[in-house]
């Protein structure tokens, strides 16, 4: 069965945020026998790519039968969810969104219930980014905020910083420095030049004391300011400090971490150059956020239940389960990466499944598509942590393409609409 | 395609010299033909006028930094929520938000709306290039393209440093082929890659740019010339330095003067027309921009109007926006992108009784009026910087309507205006005719799109039907009909069609020994995989260029 081995060069990971676009996989019979370049969470993403291709719970096996039925119970349903689980390419994400706007249904994405804080937080006060190009060849000061990305985001410090070299630091690592922020057990690199380490309740107190420090201020408690001052010299002095934060973390940390961070890092730039740098998880979900936006100016939890775009943050997907809001939702993407918490709040509700390994869904789903992962069998875009757009290519064939297939259900949706 | 015969309206068509004369318009095939058979369908438009689609030379629609300006916005979008339209045509209607920034959708039906059919984004960064197609895919109707920034690119850079000029043509090239691009933007040559060194003035066009011979000039002249060099429809289109300062117009005649000679586009000039002193005053100094124009025919330029109400600020040089928002206290987007460009947006509303504000109407009015020539001299707000494309019929009722703008003067905070051309008084009123000039045809002349902006046979039919109206605001902000490639899909005012819109970009030819120097840049400092950087998959077919 096998032929040789084939290798598909520049291939995109969406293991992490990290998006890595330099994996060399290796492809033998069908199955991939390796990632070069990846990490062990990208070697986790890619897996062998094998993927079941079934068609389960409709009445019948053929799909645009399936995808009639599917249209009936989603337009019969009174509240229906559609829901964005990870590894969809931005085009999936699109198709989504539409048969979303076309149901007069409520979309969301697992942003919502992991990463809403630092959205919002930005919402308010605006935000100072860079790109990870711009980190890499610019920063001189790197403050992780309570992550190791050895951890969630391996390859983070080897490609983007602190360790390569880039044209305004040329002796790569040696040229920066690098502050490790331990917020009780959320600590920062083990080969940090500078540690400061605090419990999460003085968090708070810490954050505030340091953007009192930058705005040429002395508040809090002796102890807390010399630490202060400390970081806040070492980030004033910088030619351009990057302070780098879990945004996954949102719903497990204050709110007021996000935003302390962000009116940190724009301040930084009355006097020098500073941005923050908030890492987000695999999977395309910046891709969630950035499609949502462009489509409806909103980034999460869209209720499209009045027949306008409404913005619901705070009454997103995890509150709408939990009061019984839904009478029927379609997950699309991969269901084992949702959120566990909206895995069990689905418990009870109608669902279909549209994804790679729906078949094998843990959810209690009525009818199950299987489709590709973006990336390993479906091409597009995805988003990088930073927002940056980037090309997926399949390197498998996919059982059916989630792009084409959404677009079909909503063409199924539209004519049952005729018909009603 | 269907075929339509459009009869009894005044035509204004001044790119075949047409004014108002009254004979029929063929379409076939999404074009216009010179007949028909004589039992085609026929449109009546007795007693209408009859323009070509609106083309905006100069907007923010599709691009990452429209999409962080949207994320910016939901209290703007949850004020202005827009409803699914009653299409005919199969497509599935979509909703939106509008606000500044609307959604893709919204953006596309509203254009349409207003008779616009072609629309370029003015400020793409080249590494997000693959979501500007994405967006403009999600933006039914209109025709789209977009500049690619290029003034603060850290490679172009080092090859003017090392004098290496045709590898800088080379890889202006590459960055127009690999992004699907149309045109060359520079913004702010040199002050981005400075700003995100922290220096954060530009005082002359030969500051250093980390080395001596990397200038604001030099960069200028290195994108003038390889604009021309590869036979581009567009010449560069160009940002000067000093955006918003008092005093400015010494730096943007400067910059006119150092390509003189040259092809070049100056954008959103009002925003570059000031006088007075840096922190001490401002004045009116559009009469002084608009004579160089005037006197120079190798100078196009679009005016980047001000409307009062509310805007937002969204560009490429991002220092500008550091100071607005520290003046304003408003929220800020600060985004440094890729070695390449730079992104800042505050929200901002420009208020007629603030000094500066009115000052910005002003100079706008004044380079509209004091332009000799308006195929050189086109409408723009630079949306949504001046305010939204939505104020387009209030703009051309200020130009067509002396009383109407006479009377807006008087009720505009005065303090800045002593001495202005406008405060003097203007008579000039716009004819229907230039008003078809800078809207469509001008803009069409100075992007050399030769299908676009006029009415004469081979033209796509891209077509505006308006019902007269002694108000031209309401005239021009409900056209009857509009027809895009053809398709109506405005009908008695109603968006009744979506098609999609096709791309417009250029794909000039380069030197491939380029590659190899290019792919250990890449290989040294980007983040981002030589062979993943192009933009694959384009549709469409492509424009000409001199070189191709």
């Amino acid at each position: 069965m096998s032929g040789s081995a084939r290798v598909e060069e520049h291939a995109t990971c969406l293991g992490c945020g990290c998006t890595c676009d330099d994996i060399a996989v290796v492809i033998e019979g069908g199955r991939i026998t390796d990632a070069r370049n990846a990490c062990a969470l990208g070697l986790r993403w890619f897996g062998d790519g094998s993927l079941p291709g079934a068609v389960i719970g409709a009445r019948s096996a053929a799909i645009e039968d399936a995808l009639g039925e599917i249209a009936t119970v989603l337009r019969s349903a009174r509240a229906p969810l559609v829901y964005l689980a990870p590894d969809l390419t931005s085009e999936a994400q699109r198709a989504a969104i539409a048969v979303a706007d076309q149901l007069r249904a409520f979309v969301d994405s697992a942003t919502s219930s992991t990463s809403a804080e630092g959205i919002l937080a930005a919402q308010r006060r605006g935000r100072a980014t860079a790109s990870l190009g711009e980190i890499r060849n610019r920063a001189d000061v790197i403050v992780f905020w309570a992550v190791d990305p050895t951890l969630g985001y391996p390859r983070f410090q080897s490609r983007y910083a602190p360790n390569p070299v880039g044209v305004h630091v040329p002796n790569g690592r040696r040229d920066r420095t690098v502050i490790a922020v331990d917020v009780g057990a959320q600590r920062g690199p083990d080969d940090a030049d500078l540690r400061i380490q605090m419990t999460p309740q003085d968090e708070q107190a810490f954050l505030a004391s340091l953007r009192a420090s930058l705005a040429g201020y002395t508040v809090g408690d002796p102890p807390i300011v010399a630490r202060v001052n400390e970081l806040a010299g070492r980030l004033t002095r910088a030619k351009y400090a990057v302070v780098v934060t879990d945004a996954e973390l949102a719903s497990e940390v204050p709110s007021t971490r996000a935003d302390a961070l962000i009116a940190i890092t724009q301040s930084l730039n009355a006097t020098t150059r500073g941005s923050l740098c908030s890492l987000r998880a695999g999977g395309n979900r910046n891709g969630a956020d950035t499609t949502l936006t462009w489509q409806t100016g909103f980034p999460m939890a869209v209720d499209f239940s009045r027949g306008v775009p409404r913005y619901t943050p705070d009454d997103a997907t995890l509150a709408r389960l939990g009061r019984g809001a839904f009478d029927a939702a379609l997950v699309v993407g991969a269901s084992a990466s949702l959120p566990a918490t909206v895995a069990a709040a689905l418990k009870g509700v109608r669902t279909i499944v549209i994804g790679p390994r729906a078949s094998e869904s843990g959810l209690d789903a009525t009818i199950r598509i299987d489709t590709g992962v973006a990336g390993i069998h479906e091409s597009g875009m995805a988003f990088r942590t930073d927002e940056v757009p980037l090309p997926l290519r399949a390197l498998l064939p996919t059982p059916r393409d989630t792009a084409s297939l959404l677009k079909a259900l909503g063409a199924a949706i539209a004519a049952s609409r005729g018909a009603a | 395609m269907t075929q339509l015969r459009i009869t009894g309206g005044a035509i204004h068509d001044p790119a075949n010299g047409i004014d108002g004369d009254v004979r029929d318009i063929c379409i076939d095939g999404g074009r216009i033909v010179a007949s028909l058979p004589a039992d085609a369908p026929v449109l009546k438009a007795d007693g209408m006028v009859i323009m070509a689609g609106g083309i905006d030379i100069h907007a923010h629609v599709a691009a990452t930094s429209v999409s962080l300006a949207r994320r910016l916005l939901p209290e703007e979008h949850t004020l202005d929520p827009t409803s699914a339209p009653a299409l005919l045509d199969g497509t599935i209607p979509r909703t939106g938000t509008g606000g500044t920034v609307p959604s893709t959708f919204t953006t596309g039906y509203r254009y349409a709306g207003l008779g616009y059919t072609t629309v370029f984004d003015a400020a793409v960064a080249p590494a997000s290039a693959r979501q500007t197609h994405a967006e403009f895919d999600d933006t039914p109707i209109i025709d789209g393209g977009f500049y690619a920034l290029l003034g603060n690119d850290e490679y172009l850079h080092r090859q003017i440093a090392a004098n290496e000029l045709g590898r800088a043509k080379d890889y202006v090239a590459w960055i127009l082929k690999s992004t699907g691009g149309y045109a060359i933007k520079a913004v702010n040559p040199g002050g981005i890659e400075l700003w995100k060194r922290n220096v954060r003035e530009v005082k002359t066009l030969d500051d250093p740019v980390g080395v001596a011979n990397v200038t604001p000039r030099k960069i200028l002249e290195v994108l003038a010339d390889a604009a021309i060099a590869l036979g581009l429809p567009h010449p560069v289109h160009i940002h000067c330095n000093n955006l918003g300062v008092a005093g400015n117009v010494a730096t943007t005649l400067e910059s006119m003067r150092a390509l003189e000679g040259r092809r070049a586009h100056f954008t959103h000039l009002q925003f570059h027309s000031y006088g007075g002193e840096r922190g001490k005053s401002w004045s009116s100094a559009a009469r002084q921009v608009a004579e160089y124009v005037n006197g120079h025919p190798e100078v196009t330029g679009d005016v980047g109007q001000v409307m009062f109400g509310d805007a937002t600020t969204l560009t490429a040089d991002a220092a500008v926006e550091y100071l607005l928002h520290t003046s304003t206290g408003r929220k800020w987007v600060n985004a440094d992108i890729e070695l390449e460009t730079g992104c800042g947006i505050v929200p901002y509303t420009y208020k007629d009784k603030a000094a500066v504000a009115a000052l910005q109407w002003v100079v706008g009015l004044e380079l509209f009026l004091l332009s000799a020539d308006p195929w050189r001299m086109v409408l723009s707000t630079d949306h949504p910087n001046g305010g939204s494309f939505m104020s387009y019929p209030d703009l051309i009722r200020l130009l067509m309507d002396r009383a109407y703008r006479d009377e807006k003067l008087k009720s505009v905070n005065q303090k800045m205006l002593a001495g202005s051309a406008l405060a003097d008084g203007i008579a000039r009123e716009y004819s229907l005719n230039e008003i078809a000039i800078i809207t469509r045809a001008g803009p069409a002349r100075q992007l050399g799109l030769k299908q676009k902006g006029h009415l004469g046979v081979g033209a796509d039919a891209d077509i505006t039907i308006y019902s007269r109206d002694a108000d031209y605001a309401k005239m021009f902000s409900t056209p009857r009909y509009v027809l895009k490639g053809g398709t109506l899909v405005i009908e008695e005012g109603q968006l009744r069609r979506a098609p999609a819109g096709k791309r417009i970009f250029v794909q000039p030819g380069y030197d491939q020994a380029l590659l190899r120097d290019l792919g250990k840049y890449f290989e040294s400092y980007s983040s981002i995989q030589l062979a993943n950087y192009p933009v694959t998959g384009l549709r469409d077919t492509p424009v000409a260029t001199g070189a191709s």
